[in-house]
C-alpha cells in the first residue's frame, strides 16, 4: 500500500462520511463502520489533558460496537427526542488529511474537522481533530472504519452535542 | 442611600409577596413567572441565595495532592481552591489584591506558586503573598507594609466528608447544621465504599439558555420522564430484550406504576425523591451483602433505590444505575452553566467501574441519550415564559398536593429522617410538591436580604 493510495482511500471515506451525515443518510453512514468499531469522543479533564482510558475515565461518547451507534441513529429519527426536533442543519468540513501509517490491512489517518450547524435561528460549530483507523471491509469491498477518535476542541457545549455534530 | 435592587418595583420585602401563592391546605402553590424571567429578581437570587450562604464548591478527590488547585465559582465570584504543601485545603478569591486580575488562569493543576500575570505578585499554595515585585523601590507607606497582601480567603469553608462547601458570608450556620436531613443522602453515596466516594476523571461542561431553576426542578421531577425521554426508554427496552452485555439504566426503574415511591423536603431548601427500582442493574448490587453488614439493611436498601436529591442551592445528584453529580451555576436570568461529573465508590472493581462509566455517559452526558432532551425542554419553557400574555403563574407545582404531609412518613422514620414534609405512594404519583421547599427558601432569603439592607441603610 502506497501512501498516496492510502490518502485517496482515506480522503474518500472521510468526505463520504461528512456528506452522509449532512444528508442524514444514516444507514449509509452506519455501513462505513465495522461491526466491532470503536467510536470515541474523549472528554477533557483540564485545558490540556484528555481522558486516556475510556474504561476508567468518563468520555463524552464511547461505544465499542456499531449497534450502539445504531441506537443513537434510531433515536434521532424516532420522533421521540425533542433534542432532535427540529434537526439542526449541518455542514461537515474535513481537511489536513495525513496518512500516519498504511499497509494492506490497516490505514491510520489524522485530519481536522469543523461542523457548522444551524437550529432554532442560531448558528454554532464544533471543531477538532479526527484520528481514524480503516480496515479492509468484511465483504472484501473497499475499506471500513474500525476506529474513530474525535477530539473536540470546543467542549463547553451549548445545550447539546450529538454524533451528527462532530 | 443604596437601593436593595435597581428595580423601582422591588424595594421592600413585601414587594416579593406576589412571587409565591403558598396555600397548600387549600390546594394551591403557585410560583410567579417573573421568578424565571425578571433580571432584577435574578440579581437578588445571586446576592441572597448564592452569595450569602453555603454553596457547593468541589469534592476533595478533585484536588488530592499537595499544591493541587481547582478553579470554581460562587455565583459570579471566581474561587481558587488549593491544597498547601501539607495538604491542607484553602479557598480564596482568585483575584489579585493589586489590580484584580485572575491570579490563576487555569481550570486545575498543581503549582507551589501562583504568579499574577500582570505585575508579578506571587502567592503560595496557602494563599500567602510571597513577592511584591520591586517592593523596596516602590516608595510604599508603612500602612502598605503592615498588610499581608495575601489572597482574600473565603469567609467560610467547610468539608462534609469530602464535599467542600464555601460561603462569602462569615455568619453562616455550621455546615453540618445547614445540611441537616439531606446529609443522610450524601452519606448514602459516601458510605457505598468504606473508603468513601470519588469523582471519576472526565467531566462535561455545558450551558442551556434558560433559568437555573429549570434544572433545580427537573432533577427531582419524576413526572417528565415518560414524556421527555421516550426515545431513551425505547432504546433501553430493546437493549434489555436483546441481551446486550451491559444493561443500561432502564427508564422502567423510574416509572413502573407498581413500585413504591416518595419524597422529602428539608429546611434550607433541600429535597430528595426515591423510587424502588431494579437493584440488579446497579454496579453496586454485587456488594449488597457486604453493604448490609457494614451499614445495615435499611441504609443498604436505600442505596439500591433510585434517589435524586438537591443540596440547595447548586448541587444535585441522580443516583440510579450510576451516580451523577451536577453543579449549577446561574449565568444570566435565562442562561445557566452546568458541570456534570460521574461519582463512584473508591476501590470499585475494574469491571464494575467500566459499567458505571458507560451507563453514565449514555444517560447523563450532554452528549448522551437523555440530557439533551432535558436541556432543550428547559429552553422551550423559558421561551414560553417570556409570553406575558399567559397567566402570571403556572400550574407546575400542585401535582400531589392532597398527598403531602408535614413531618416524617413511616419510611422517613425508618431511615431516621426528620423532613419538613413527606409525600409517598405509588410511583405514578410523580409528585410536584417536592419543589415547594426550594421556592420557599429562595423567596424567604430574598425577603430577609432586602430587609437587612433596608435596616443597614437606616
Amino acid at each position: 500500500m502506497q501512501n498516496d493510495q492510502a490518502l485517496t482511500i482515506g480522503t474518500d471515506i472521510l468526505h463520504q462520511q461528512g456528506r452522509m451525515l449532512d444528508e442524514q443518510r444514516w444507514d449509509d453512514w452506519l455501513n462505513l463502520f465495522t461491526d466491532e468499531c470503536e467510536y470515541w469522543v474523549p472528554a477533557w479533564t483540564s485545558e490540556t489533558r484528555l481522558t486516556q482510558d475510556p474504561d476508567s475515565e468518563v468520555s463524552l461518547i464511547y461505544y465499542d460496537l456499531r449497534s450502539r451507534l445504531a441506537d443513537r441513529v434510531w433515536r434521532v429519527g424516532s420522533g421521540q427526542s425533542v433534542a432532535n426536533d427540529p434537526m439542526p442543519r449541518t455542514c461537515h468540513f474535513v481537511s489536513n488529511i495525513n496518512v500516519d501509517e498504511c499497509s494492506d490491512s490497516l490505514i491510520k489517518l489524522f485530519s481536522c474537522f469543523r461542523v457548522d450547524y444551524h437550529v432554532n435561528k442560531k448558528s454554532d460549530a464544533f471543531f477538532g481533530h479526527y484520528h481514524h483507523e480503516l480496515t479492509p471491509a468484511a465483504d472484501g469491498n473497499g475499506w471500513q472504519i474500525s476506529k474513530q477518535k474525535i477530539i473536540m476542541m470546543n467542549d463547553y457545549i451549548p445545550t447539546m452535542m450529538d454524533f451528527y455534530l462532530v | 442611600m443604596n437601593s436593595p435592587t435597581e428595580s423601582p418595583l422591588i424595594q421592600r420585602p413585601e414587594d416579593l409577596d406576589k412571587l409565591l401563592v403558598d396555600d397548600v391546605n387549600n390546594g394551591q402553590f403557585k410560583v410567579h413567572r417573573d421568578l424565571y424571567r425578571d433580571p432584577a429578581l435574578f440579581e437578588l437570587e445571586l446576592k441572597h441565595v448564592f452569595e450569602s450562604n453555603w454553596v457547593f464548591l468541589a469534592h476533595e478527590t478533585q484536588i488530592p495532592e499537595p499544591h493541587d488547585y481547582l478553579n470554581v465559582h460562587i455565583a459570579r465570584q471566581p474561587v481558587l481552591i488549593m491544597r498547601d504543601g501539607d495538604g491542607n485545603l484553602g479557598a480564596f478569591l482568585n483575584i489579585c489584591p493589586h489590580k484584580g486580575a485572575l491570579v490563576c488562569q487555569n481550570e486545575s493543576g498543581n503549582k507551589k506558586f501562583h504568579v499574577c500575570p500582570y505585575h508579578g505578585w506571587t502567592f503560595n499554595s496557602a494563599g500567602e503573598n510571597k513577592l511584591i515585585k520591586d517592593r523596596e523601590q516602590g516608595q510604599y507607606t508603612a500602612d502598605f507594609d503592615s498588610l499581608s497582601h495575601g489572597l482574600t480567603r473565603l469567609a467560610s469553608l467547610e468539608n462534609y466528608r469530602g464535599f467542600l462547601f464555601g460561603s462569602l458570608n462569615p455568619d453562616v450556620e455550621p455546615l453540618r447544621d445547614y445540611l441537616d436531613g439531606i446529609h443522610h443522602f450524601l452519606d448514602m453515596i459516601i458510605d457505598q465504599s468504606p473508603d468513601g466516594a470519588e469523582v471519576i476523571p472526565g467531566r462535561s461542561y455545558y450551558t442551556f439558555d434558560a433559568n437555573w431553576k429549570m434544572q433545580l426542578e427537573n432533577c427531582v421531577d419524576a413526572y417528565h420522564l415518560t414524556s421527555t425521554h421516550p426515545s431513551f426508554m425505547t432504546i433501553t427496552a430493546s437493549r434489555a430484550s436483546g441481551g446486550s452485555e451491559f444493561r443500561n439504566i432502564d427508564i422502567a426503574d423510574f416509572v413502573n406504576p407498581d413500585v413504591p415511591a416518595g419524597n422529602y423536603t428539608f429546611r434550607n431548601g433541600h429535597n430528595a425523591i426515591w423510587i424502588d427500582g431494579n437493584p440488579e442493574v446497579k454496579p453496586l448490587y454485587a456488594q449488597y451483602d457486604e453493604l448490609v453488614e457494614r451499614v445495615g439493611k435499611i441504609k443498604a436498601d436505600l442505596m439500591m433505590k433510585t434517589v435524586n436529591f438537591t443540596v440547595f442551592p447548586n448541587l444535585q445528584f441522580s443516583v440510579n444505575a450510576c451516580i451523577q453529580m451536577r453543579v449549577m451555576k446561574p449565568l444570566e436570568v435565562d442562561k445557566t452553566e452546568m458541570r456534570s461529573f460521574c461519582v463512584g465508590p473508591k476501590g470499585e472493581p475494574k469491571e464494575l467501574r467500566k459499567q458505571r462509566i458507560h451507563q453514565f455517559e449514555d444517560f447523563f452526558n450532554p452528549t448522551g441519550l437523555a440530557t439533551p432532551d432535558d436541556s432543550k425542554v428547559y429552553e422551550s419553557v423559558q421561551y414560553g415564559l417570556a409570553a406575558h400574555s399567559a397567566s402570571a403563574s403556572g400550574l407546575g407545582h400542585e401535582r400531589g398536593i392532597r398527598n403531602v404531609i408535614q413531618g416524617p412518613d413511616d419510611y422517613a422514620i425508618e431511615l431516621g429522617l426528620n423532613p419538613a414534609t413527606s409525600s409517598s405512594g405509588g410511583s405514578e404519583l410523580q409528585d410536584e410538591t417536592v419543589f415547594h421547599a426550594s421556592y420557599r427558601e429562595i423567596v424567604e432569603r430574598m425577603k430577609s436580604g432586602i430587609a437587612q439592607e433596608l435596616d443597614h441603610a437606616k
